[in-house]
């Protein structure tokens, strides 16, 4: 899967700090350890910008290039804040993101034609977040003709699904899986991405690391291409590379088979199967699911 | 050709709890079905319908929730055996509202004595509720799960902030206990994992919080019935306790029960019914009307 490092992102107090005070040490470290990491984008999480918006877009964008020669993924609901930082991406950005709401598609999708980027589009629409995987495929169905109209073909296109948190609303975890599969027939030659780690919002902190993992191994076999992840979770980082097999194999079997055995497993493994277990609704949720 | 009604068979049980002790005692729970679903399985105990009493005079109670009990309301021994000998309750809940830290705060020793006084005089089983106030409802339920030990009454609400505290003396003195996670299976389901790692599972009942008719009925029915999919069909063993739903308080707060005597009692049995529906095992009751009207329903 293609990974989008969330950790450049004013929910960071460091991070939210180092932008106030325009000060590029802190946003260097964020940069290279996301890049030495291997991540394939950095996504620059700026919120909504009320002051300022252009200014701290602009120096953003410039200090992480700087640094890095990665893609970016222009994260903000601001739209002069989203047109400073395409006028000077270097590379091709990834504008995150449209929705199929009227005013977003009218505002964000004209950017995107203009500066040649790719869109994130979300399922969401005026009507809200799609409540199962057949209305999620209508409503992206939708604002994908308005983008085409507007010249944005499918190849440009990154559909975001939007991921609940298990501890919010299970089913809708299964019916997002549900929905990643339909895409391919959907929306030929678009993509598929998400925030993952919103899965695991609610749950204890600790174990947050455990279910964006599992989950990232699950819908990377449903045909997910990319993954807004954190560019510090080096497991992640190796079992999205391959290289770490045999727990990609265990959760597999685990997301198959209705009763596993798991008593013979190391806590690790046990771990992992617990996780694919919860996560492909075979039992219901807990913040202490481990526990049983 | 004959038609033949598919059935569903359930392999496991709600568990089934006891309540109070010796000649007073009463199983709740313990079906493999869905409430009323005799036909598909066995539901071998009876809704649990309480009656419920206060430990103090009643303060702003509509006049014909009171007009039942207004010779019996200042004293909770009596007012127990009025519900019992006059209107056929077959459990009991106590209310502690003395101890409420917001209003008369009452001592944890005291309120003890009196549980016990209710208890003595009863030949039926006892649920207790404090206020729900997490640190003064521990210091409460512990006296009174020590002062009544081996009575086996039902204790409660027991909540994420003490549940160690209290299911501890439970555990020690022989009693269940409510545990109460607010409108959530997943935490329900959290607060009972928590439990059980000392606290036998048989001894739980759920209380998924509740809202009366116009106030949000309709999700109370929608977690009731989730809880018992949870554990009849996914078979979650964490999910297999039966359900508590305290009708009473949430129904006379109500505009529309405070409005005429008929609406009220209506509005409760209205509530309960609702409730039983969903598949709830137990249920606290103010008004013996609504009582009578519930116990009519479920015994046809």
């Amino acid at each position: 899967m293609i990974l989008i490092g969330e950790d450049l992102n004013v929910m960071s107090d460091k991070i939210s700090q180092a932008i106030k005070e325009r000060n590029p040490e802190p946003i260097r470290e964020c940069v290279e350890g996301q890049a030495k990491n291997g991540m394939d984008y950095l996504d620059l999480n700026v919120g909504p910008q009320k002051k300022d918006p252009a200014k701290t877009m602009a120096w953003l964008v410039k200090t992480v290039q700087e640094y890095t020669d990665l893609p970016l993924c222009l994260d903000t609901t601001n739209p002069i804040a989203m047109e400073e930082g395409l006028k000077i991406s270097n590379k091709k950005a990834l504008v995150n993101s449209a929705s199929g709401a009227k005013e977003s598609m009218e505002t964000v999708m004209p950017l995107c034609k203009k500066y040649s980027a790719d869109l994130v589009l979300s399922v969401i629409n005026d009507a809200g977040l799609p409540s199962d995987a057949d209305e999620r495929a209508a409503s992206i169905l939708e604002s994908l003709e308005v983008a085409n109209q507007m010249g944005i073909e499918n190849e440009n296109i990154w559909i975001d699904p939007v991921l609940l948190p298990v501890g919010v609303d299970q089913r809708q975890v299964l019916s997002y899986m549900e929905f990643i599969q339909m895409i391919p027939d959907l929306a030929p030659g678009a993509k598929c991405v998400c925030g993952v780690s919103n899965l695991s919002y609610s749950a204890p902190k600790g174990l947050r690391g455990l279910l964006n993992r599992t989950f990232l191994v699950i819908i990377s076999r449903y045909g997910q291409d990319a993954g807004i992840v954190s560019g510090f979770d080096d497991e992640l980082i190796k079992l999205n590379r391959g290289e770490m097999p045999e727990i990609v194999e265990l959760i597999h079997r685990a997301m198959d088979e209705e009763d596993m055995d798991i008593s013979g497993l190391p806590s690790k493994e046990q771990e992992y199967v617990k996780t694919t277990q919860v996560l492909m609704g075979k039992t219901l949720y807990s913040n202490s699911w481990l526990e049983i | 050709m004959t038609y033949e009604a598919p059935l569903e068979k359930h392999p496991v049980n709600i568990r089934e709890v006891v309540l109070g002790e010796g000649e007073k005692a009463r199983k709740i729970g313990g079906e493999n079905t869905f409430p009323f679903h005799s036909f598909e399985g066995s539901l071998p105990n009876l809704q649990g319908l309480a009656l419920e009493v206060l430990d103090i005079h009643p303060q702003n109670w509509a006049t014909w929730a009171l007009e039942p009990f207004k010779d019996v309301a200042s004293d909770p021994v009596d007012w127990a055996k009025k519900c019992v000998e006059e209107y056929g309750a077959e459990i009991l809940c106590l209310r502690l509202l003395s101890t409420d830290p917001m209003g008369m705060d009452a001592a944890p020793e005291e309120t003890a004595k009196t549980v016990r006084k209710v208890v003595d005089s009863l030949n039926v089983p006892l649920i207790v509720l404090g206020t729900g106030t997490e640190d003064k409802d521990s210091k409460v339920l512990i006296e009174v799960a020590r002062e009544c030990s081996g009575k086996n009454l039902l204790l409660g609400p027991v909540l994420k902030g003490n549940y160690q505290e209290i299911a501890k003396a439970a555990l020690e003195h022989g009693h269940a206990i409510v545990a109460q996670a607010a409108m959530d299976a997943n935490l329900t389901k959290e607060l009972n994992i928590a439990l059980c790692k000392f606290f036998p599972p048989e001894k739980i009942v759920v209380d998924p919080t509740s809202s009366a008719l116009g106030y949000g009925m309709e999700y109370t029915f929608s977690i009731i019935e989730s809880i018992k999919q949870f554990g009849l069909v996914d078979k979650d063993n964490m999910m297999q306790m039966p359900v508590f739903s305290d009708v009473a308080a949430e129904c006379w707060r109500t505009k529309e029960a405070r409005e005429s005597e008929e609406q009220g009692i209506l509005w409760e049995a209205t509530t309960s019914m609702t409730f039983l529906l969903a598949g709830a095992n137990l249920l606290v009751l103010r008004h013996p009307t609504a009582l009578r009207l519930i116990k009519k329903m479920i015994s046809s």
